[in-house]
């Protein structure tokens, strides 16, 4: 039991590790609710709330009306459990973040190479997480909803957003890095 | 919805999140360097996942345990330029819609503001915007909700077992042949 204790309040898991526990959880909601993982589609769904709150005509549209009712769906609760399964996570390893300095601009790679300035950090973190968004919705999913859920039933979608994802974060660490990369 | 339902998101989702921050996804360096290809961590990591996940799926419907829910609609399309998209945001920002919510449920502020807040103004454009995207993207080369052993008529065991064997392989070459780069700093 201690080693186990010991391995589950490590930082880090081998990846493998951490991988079959994922691929666990996938199988879990197939079988236990027959639905599949997923993160962008919650945000879709939150944007329509609070979208239809601010400026009802403005989001009185087919897609928020139909395709992503603004209502509390699975997937709105599943990513309230991600944000807890992430809290609980840290709180094992005691690298909690929550009012500390460093919270601002977490990484230690990125404050090497770009700097200390967080409004840096949080500038490309702001572009990047649009960018991501809307990019899961024209491909039909995220690295979970896609990626992970599409990739365990074999879609062949799942290996074409791979594939696609994979090359183009290549060129764009190579661009960013430059002769660090 | 049902109080079960709400329960077992809430536990999937738990352990999902769990899962990506002790594979150390919460981290900025840690997804950028598998682009990099300092660390191949996510990629061994997803890998890892999706064997193990296939393999329990396809036997638990062998032995009909379960059904399949809809499949995510293959449109060759827009699941490619929507990857490559998709790739840029990520390399940027160093997460991706589930790592973000996991990063900041362990209370990292660029993950919680700028992180949480970018993915519902990119979520409010893309909804804005879906009728003049996604219907035409969507209808190039559109093969439904289909799966790789019904659209090539091959046994799903062999395509699960080409799979297992080729990330086995890639594992291998990894770990004990050092294929990835160092990096230099």
């Amino acid at each position: 039991m201690k080693p186990i204790m010991a391995y589950i309040r490590r930082d880090e898991w081998s990846p493998y590790v951490a991988g079959i526990l994922l691929g666990i959880v996938g199988v879990l909601a197939v079988w236990l609710s027959n639905s599949l993982l997923g993160a962008s589609g919650a945000f879709e769904t939150m944007a329509g709330m609070i979208g239809k709150a601010l400026s009802p005509e403005l989001f009185n549209t087919m897609y928020f009306n139909y395709i992503m009712p603004p209502e509390i769906t699975s997937g709105v609760i599943l990513l309230i459990g991600i944000f807890f399964g992430g809290m609980l996570g840290a709180a094992t390893s005691g690298t909690l973040k929550w009012g500390k300095k460093d919270a601002a601009n977490s990484d230690a790679q990125w404050k090497q190479i770009f700097g200390q300035q967080t409004w840096k950090r949080w500038a490309v973190a702001f572009v990047g997480a649009i960018i991501l968004e809307y990019a899961a919705g024209i491909a039909g999913g995220c690295t979970s909803g896609l990626a992970i859920s599409g990739g365990m039933l074999l879609a062949p979608a799942a290996f074409l957003f791979i594939a696609g994802m994979f090359a183009s974060g290549i060129i764009t660490a190579m661009i960013v890095y430059r002769k660090r990369y | 919805m049902s109080t079960s339902i709400v329960v077992i998101a809430l536990f999937l989702g738990v352990f999902f999140g769990f899962a990506l921050n002790k594979a150390g996804l919460t981290k900025y360096h840690k997804i950028v360097n598998v682009f990099r290809l300092t660390d191949l961590a996510v990629l061994k990591f997803m890998m890892t996942a999706l064997i193990v996940s296939m393999s329990g799926l396809y036997l638990l419907r062998g032995l009909g345990l379960v059904t399949f829910p809809t499949i995510p609609a293959t449109y060759i399309a827009g699941n490619v330029i929507g990857g490559l998209i998709f790739g840029v945001g990520m390399a940027l920002s160093g997460f991706c819609p589930g790592t973000c919510a996991a990063g900041a449920g362990e209370g990292k502020l660029d993950y919680i503001v700028p992180g949480l807040f970018g993915f519902l103004v990119g979520a409010a454009l893309y909804g804005l915007t879906y009728q003049y995207v996604f219907p035409a993207i969507s209808a190039i080369a559109n093969v439904g909700n289909v799966v790789i052993p019904d659209l090539w008529n091959l046994s799903p065991f062999l395509v699960v077992l080409f799979f297992t064997l080729m990330s086995l392989f890639l594992f291998y070459l990894i770990d004990r042949a050092g294929l990835h780069r160092t990096d230099r700093g």
